[in-house]
This record gives structure tokens, C-alpha cells and sequence, in this order.
């Protein structure tokens, strides 16, 4: 009897003991740290109660800056990389010649890494021999040649367009798999009732279509809480610190100002931004698989 | 779902699908087309125009100087350890939840679905002592517990989702006939589940080709770098060579193309699984 109530422990247990060493206890430690003024090195640690977060918020040059960026890419990711996603699921929904080979191309850039994505892009807008300024050039809008990523205007901007070559097949993907679910009869009731095809959109396809767009604006969130690869490949968080998020803002405080705390507050707040878009998704998603 | 829609709308929609297509399809042609430029070349022929004289020696150097082997041959070493090791251990796990009902199973699930969320920032720092205690820093059983760690959720959410789907009565059968609990995980679950597991192999060992941020931090001699890292540094390194770095970055392409070329169908249907949980 004992050891029946143990099994499924034994079962579990080298996975929980995993991600309880790799994620759990770090992310308490780091909790933890944030109360403290630390380089990392030092034998002590002084403790500063909540004035890292309060320097973040008040002081930090930087850090209102990384969060704006933040929301931004989060509200650039949830219309137009979700936008043309749900455009280009719908279109390969149809019977096209070679939509296969088609959602291959648009998911493509998807399973790249970020920093080959970065470096195509650098590459792409490098100011002298980049394809955007030499296009631009041959069109006669030589004078509107940039240096993209070195103007404090445009980089931000410049790296969310690689983010949407990038990342628009994933939201295709699930858009698509959402859209194989839906039934042909409403459609078919709807033409009868001479509904025109933008009114099917709406009024069925979209509310049809509720449980993918509950997954994809979570995944979508999250990720773009989290981004971080493009940006410090391409750009660094410059220039002039304008296109640092969170993510890029912590590891520079951490491991190039050796700013443990201030590093682990600013993670704290990532974390915390997480479980707000995250738990009421987890929740859905656990009642749900009950039934 | 297929509409029946007006003929010249199908052919504006096609127009518009090719010219999307083709956009997709550009950033990769202008890597190639420097990729495969003299130096000279490229200064002065058009972009637009195919290179002068195909220069493939720009591969075989990208690929000696850029130390491209090594850095794929780490990065393969480290992902062919951690991805089936790691699909073993989630199997366990997803193997109790879904099989060997007991309290809290439920909690336990949400715990684990919430690593996922969890950013990697923030368990860097800690992460980082451990390593140091454990004298695992710049060594690959380190980036690989790391890598395990950050594996676990997806993979039980994944095969969780999977196990769920295979009849009970399957199970039921296997101890009338005999089979132990163990039995039964690797002579009934195991196989059955066998498209899950491909999928998730595939997808794991895509995120652990393609993983940057860790191996940054964990990884800093150069000799063990994964193909991220080691991309970033030789590009750092001929950043005013653009045809050499090109066809490193094509180099550093052409194994996630095979890859996702032949498995095409399973980065599809995995990624719809995951998320009918």
C-alpha cells in the first residue's frame, strides 16, 4: 500500500526535482535578491527592502522606456503580426495550387533562430549596401535612405518588421488549425440567407474561431513580454538605449553593471506581467480539460 | 471550410498570396546573391544583379574561419543528449498524471504549465551560483540540466495531451495480461504514443539549436559555443567582410532547412497539438 501511494511520485519525481532546481527556486532566489544591493562578487549583500523597484519606477532612465517598448511590441504583435497570421490562414484555407508549399514559405522564418533572423536584417538595413536603401536608391528615394537601426526613430520599428517576417507563421499555423475545426453548415445556411462573405467573417468565423484566439493572444502576450533575442542581436538595446524591453534592460543591468538587484526587480516585474496575462489562461485551460 | 467564391476575387487572392510569397522569399535571395559576391563585386554590380563569377570559396571559409563545424557539432552533441533524455523524463511525469490518478495531480499539472510562462531572466543570476558551486559553469552537463529545466513544461503539457487521448481499455488489457506498471508505460504508452514523441523531438530540438539567451550566459569559451553564440561572435568578427558573413549565415541556415523540410508536417500538426492540450 505505501509504496502504491509513492509510485506516481517516483514517476514525477525526477521531473519535478528539475524544474524545481532549474525554475522554481531560482526565480524565488531572484525574488529574494531584489531586496538587495549586490555586484554579484561581493561577500555581503545589503538589504534595501523595495527601493530597487522604487528606483526602477522613479529614477531609472531607462527602465519607463524598456516598459513602453514593451507594450508597443505587445499592441504591434497583437494587431498586425496576429492580423496578417489570421489573413494568410484564411486565404490558404482555400483550395489554392500549392498552398502547402506556400504555408512552408510563410512558416519558414518561424523556425529560425533569432540571431540568424537579427543578422539577415542587420544585413538587410545596413546603411551603404542593405537592400532597403539600395532599393530605395534605384526608385529615386535615395534622399529617404536611413540608417535604420542607428536612428533612435526608426529602430525600434525597423526590428519589429523582422520580428513580423519572423513570427506571422505562428499565428498562421494555429489560425489554420482553428479554421479546419469550424463546420461547413453555417456557411452554407449563411449564403442561403444571402449573407455576403465579410458578414461570414464576422459573424461566424470570428466567434468560431474564440478558443484559437484565446491561445494565440496568450502565447502572443507572453512572448512579446519576453522578447529578446532580435533586439539584443540587432540592435543592443541602442541606440541611445530607445529600443531596450525588459529583457535586454535586466541583462545589462545584471551582467554588464553587475546591478544584481536592480537586474532581479526588473526580472520580477517580467515575472509578474507574465502571471497577470498568464494565470486566467492556465485556469481556462486546466477547467477545460476536465470536462 | 471552403467557400465557394467569384473567380476573379480567387485570382486577386492568388495574386496576393504569390506577391506575400515572394516578399517572404526576398530576404533569403539577397543573402544568397551576397553570399555568392566577391567583395569587389558587390560594390559595384547592382544588388539586384546575380553575382559576376559564383564565389564558392566564401562557403569554404565562412565554414573554416566561422569554426562552423565545431559550433554545429556542439550544438548537436548538446541537443542530442538533453532532447531524448528529456522526452524520457516528461514521459514519466505525463505517464503519472494521466495514468496514475493521485491527489494533487491537478495541482502538480498547473505547477508545471506555469514554468512555461515563467521568463528565463529571472532565474538567471541564481542559476548562475548554482552552476558555480556545482563547478558546472562552461561545461556541457550544465547548459544541458539548464536546458532539461526549461524543457519540462512544454513537454508535459505535449504528451499529457497525448496520453489523454489513448483509451483507457488499452491500459486496462495490458494488466489483465500481466504487465506491470513499468510494463506498461514502455510496452503500451511508449509506442502507442510514438507521433507525439516525434513531434515533440523535432520541436525540442529545433528550440535547442535555436536557444541564445542561456547558452550566452553559460556558455563563454569560445571552443564549446552552440551555432546562436557562435554566429553572433563570428559575425561581431567580420562584420565588414558582408560575404563571408553571409555565407555563414547560410550555412548556419541550411541545417534547419533539411530539418524542417523533411518534417514539415510534424512543426505543423505539433504546434496545433500543443495548444488542444
Amino acid at each position: 500500500m505505501k509504496i502504491g501511494v509513492l509510485k506516481p511520485w517516483l514517476f514525477v519525481f525526477p521531473a519535478l526535482f528539475i524544474y524545481i532546481a532549474v525554475i522554481f527556486i531560482p526565480t524565488l532566489y531572484t525574488l529574494y535578491l531584489s531586496f538587495f544591493n549586490w555586484n554579484g562578487v561581493a561577500p555581503t549583500k545589503t538589504f534595501v527592502g523595495l527601493s530597487n523597484y522604487t528606483d526602477l519606477l522613479l529614477h531609472d532612465s531607462v527602465f519607463p522606456r524598456a516598459v513602453a517598448n514593451n507594450l508597443l511590441w505587445t499592441l504591434g504583435s497583437l494587431t498586425i503580426i496576429m492580423g496578417i497570421g489570421l489573413m494568410l490562414a484564411i486565404l490558404l484555407n482555400q483550395k489554392l495550387k500549392g498552398r502547402i508549399v506556400f504555408r512552408g514559405i510563410f512558416y519558414f522564418p518561424y523556425v529560425l533562430s533569432g540571431v540568424i533572423v537579427a543578422t539577415i536584417w542587420t544585413w538587410m538595413y545596413n546603411p551603404m549596401q542593405g537592400l532597403f536603401n539600395k532599393a530605395l536608391e534605384l526608385i529615386g528615394l535615395g534622399s529617404w535612405a536611413q540608417a535604420w537601426l542607428a536612428e533612435p526613430k526608426f529602430a525600434l520599428y525597423a526590428v519589429f518588421v523582422a520580428a513580423i517576417w519572423n513570427g506571422v507563421g505562428q499565428p498562421m499555423v494555429l489560425f489554420l488549425a482553428g479554421l479546419q475545426t469550424i463546420p461547413q453548415d453555417p456557411y452554407e445556411a449563411a449564403t442561403i440567407d444571402g449573407a455576403k462573405p465579410r458578414q461570414m467573417f464576422w459573424f461566424i468565423t470570428v466567434p468560431l474561431l474564440r478558443e484559437t484566439f484565446v491561445i494565440v493572444v496568450a502565447i502572443t502576450m507572453v512572448s512579446s513580454m519576453k522578447v529578446y533575442d532580435l533586439i539584443y542581436a540587432m540592435t543592443g538595446g541602442g541606440p541611445a538605449e530607445s529600443t531596450h524591453v525588459l529583457a535586454s534592460w535586466m541583462y545589462i543591468q545584471t551582467f554588464k553593471f553587475a546591478n544584481i538587484g536592480t537586474g532581479s526587480a526588473i526580472s520580477m516585474f517580467l515575472v509578474l506581467i507574465t502571471l497577470v496575462i498568464i494565470i486566467p489562461y492556465v485556469y481556462y485551460t486546466t477547467k477545460k480539460s476536465h470536462l | 471550410m471552403e467557400q465557394r467564391v467569384h473567380p476573379i476575387s480567387k485570382a486577386l487572392k492568388y495574386v496576393l498570396i504569390v506577391v506575400l510569397a515572394a516578399i517572404f522569399l526576398l530576404p533569403v535571395l539577397f543573402i544568397a546573391f551576397t553570399a555568392l559576391k566577391s567583395s569587389s563585386d558587390l560594390l559595384t554590380r547592382p544588388f539586384y544583379m546575380f553575382p559576376e563569377k559564383l564565389q564558392w570559396h566564401n562557403f569554404v571559409q565562412a565554414w573554416e574561419q566561422g569554426r562552423m563545424s565545431m559550433y554545429m557539432k556542439n550544438t548537436a552533441l548538446i541537443a542530442l543528449v538533453k532532447v531524448p533524455l528529456g522526452i524520457l523524463i516528461e514521459a514519466l511525469a505525463a505517464f503519472a498524471l494521466t495514468r496514475l490518478a493521485f491527489k494533487g495531480s491537478e495541482w502538480l499539472f498547473a505547477l508545471f504549465l506555469i514554468g512555461m510562462m515563467v521568463p528565463m531572466q529571472a532565474t538567471l543570476v541564481p542559476l548562475n551560483m548554482i552552476l558555480n558551486k556545482l563547478g558546472l559553469v562552461d561545461t556541457y552537463p550544465g547548459i544541458i540540466l539548464i536546458y532539461l529545466g526549461f524543457g519540462i513544461p512544454f513537454g508535459i503539457l505535449i504528451l499529457r495531451g497525448f496520453f489523454r487521448t489513448i483509451p483507457k481499455e488499452i491500459d486496462e488489457a495490458a494488466l489483465i495480461d500481466g504487465c506491470g506498471v513499468m510494463g506498461k508505460f514502455f510496452k503500451i504508452i511508449i509506442p502507442l504514443s510514438m507521433p507525439a514523441i516525434a513531434t515533440l523531438f523535432i520541436f525540442d530540438f529545433m528550440a535547442t539549436w535555436n536557444e541564445f539567451l542561456l547558452a550566452q550566459i553559460f556558455i563563454t569559451k569560445d571552443s564549446m559555443r552552440t551555432i546562436t553564440t557562435g554566429l553572433l561572435a563570428f559575425r561581431g568578427q567580420y562584420s565588414a567582410n558582408y560575404p563571408l558573413m553571409n555565407a555563414g549565415v547560410l550555412i548556419s541556415v541550411v541545417p534547419v532547412l533539411i530539418v524542417y523540410v523533411a518534417f514539415q508536417k510534424y512543426f505543423v500538426s505539433g504546434l496545433a497539438g500543443s495548444v488542444k492540450g
